[in-house]
């Protein structure tokens, strides 16, 4: 159904076009915010308030993009403000455990692949983060990307090959073998 | 993928990234309530990036059992308003005025419906949570505040409808049963409580009765 259509049906009040907007978009909003937010309740926190944005703010809606892009560049920005705002949270947790922890070795000698890559991946700047989700794990394109984020295209080929390389680095040990 | 012209991973790495944060299915009933319970209980909320949004982010499964209890207490107000403004005066000369009696049974009946509505939404989020294994301490708060509501329907023309008034009294039931959740025996309480639902029908009955578009006439703020 075309965007304009659903958005001018949910404004008129129609409750089964709220339904239809919100069924046709969770799916990529939930897997987008839990690949970058990694825990189930943090997610649904995420894809919820995203939900309520879009609805509250869908006249500012120009169609410049697909209605889906808009609705991902909302689920990024709030996952993202989340993430940050939890961040700072546990900063100051982390100070005070690792106070007490000081003395305590390394539980892993040798973490496996997944473990290691998702430190990484934990480790890379945020933008490079959030472009390698998007592109190399969860399938968007550039232009998807750029249009999300609103940043160039060549902006987002840049970071993710800034993103590969800085994993390949990482996980050097495991590509000799 | 297209667009890409950078050397891409190797197939081991690219699939051990796709392990990463890997989502498991979509809680969609879930959010949806969840979504539908906010947008009731702030109908005029511009969810920007106001104090109120900013609390939520921090606290969100709060402000859900919050803005339910908000929903209900207004719900509760008006059908409050409702009973002083339909309440006749005792006065043994007194004549009924013709046309008040239909108006005020489209009232409660309006009322009913939607506060049937909003325990439906409570008792759908409530047994999906319980699924979750989330512990809602504040379910019994919103609970009781549905309880409240319900026994003023039970107690208003609402309940002369046969079919309306057993659903009511079955629904005080269960409402008391979680309104009463004890801290040391909360997890076989829970149980219970949604093995119940379950086994009466309860979500299946309070659908049946909620006509379509009471959610949108709540977010209008008729009461």
């Amino acid at each position: 159904m075309d965007d304009r259509h659903l958005i001018s049906r949910v404004q008129a009040g129609d409750a089964s076009a709220e339904r239809e907007l919100y069924d046709t978009h969770v799916e990529r909003v939930y897997r987008l915010v839990y690949r970058l937010a990694g825990d189930a309740d943090q997610a649904q926190d995420y894809t919820q308030e995203t939900f309520i944005r879009a609805f509250g703010r869908l006249g500012e809606f120009r169609g410049e993009a697909a209605l889906g892009t808009w609705i991902c560049s909302i689920a990024v920005s709030v996952a993202l403000n989340g993430l940050r705002r939890g961040k700072r949270l546990r900063t100051r947790e982390v100070a005070l455990d690792e106070a007490a922890t000081a003395a305590t070795p390394d539980r892993a000698a040798e973490p496996d692949l997944r473990d290691r890559l998702a430190r990484a991946i934990d480790a890379l700047p945020e933008g490079y983060r959030v472009v390698f989700l998007m592109h190399d794990v969860e399938g968007y394109t550039h232009e998807e990307i750029g249009r999300t984020l609103g940043v160039q295209t060549g902006t987002s080929k840049a970071q993710l090959s800034r993103a590969r390389a800085r994993l390949r680095r990482a996980l050097a040990d495991f590509a000799r073998g | 993928m297209t667009g890409d012209d950078d050397e891409p991973l190797d197939p081991e790495l690219r699939d051990a990234a796709r392990a990463y944060h890997e989502p498991p299915e979509v809680p969609r009933e879930t959010l949806w309530t969840r979504i539908q319970l906010r947008r009731a209980a702030e109908p005029s909320a511009a969810p920007g990036d106001s104090p109120g949004t900013r609390v939520a982010a921090r606290s969100p499964r709060f402000l859900v059992w919050g803005a339910g209890i908000a929903a209900l207490l207004a719900l509760g107000v008006g059908i409050g308003r409702l009973s002083v403004h339909v309440r006749p005066p005792l006065r043994a000369d007194a004549t009924p005025v013709a046309a008040a009696p239909a108006r005020d049974d489209a009232a409660y009946r309006l009322a009913a419906a939607e506060h049937l509505g909003q325990a439906e939404a409570f008792l759908t989020l409530f047994r999906a949570s319980v699924r979750e294994g989330h512990r809602e301490r504040l379910a019994p708060a919103a609970a009781r505040q549905l309880l409240a509501t319900n026994r003023l329907l039970l107690d208003s023309p609402a309940a002369t409808d046969p079919r309306l008034r057993f659903l009511l009294q079955d629904l005080e039931l269960v409402l008391a049963e979680i309104a009463q959740l004890a801290p040391e025996r909360r997890h076989e309480d829970l149980k219970l409580i949604t093995d119940g639902l379950d086994r009466d029908g309860m979500l299946v009955r309070l659908r049946a009765a909620v006509p379509a578009g009471t959610g949108a006439v709540l977010r209008k703020g008729v009461l």
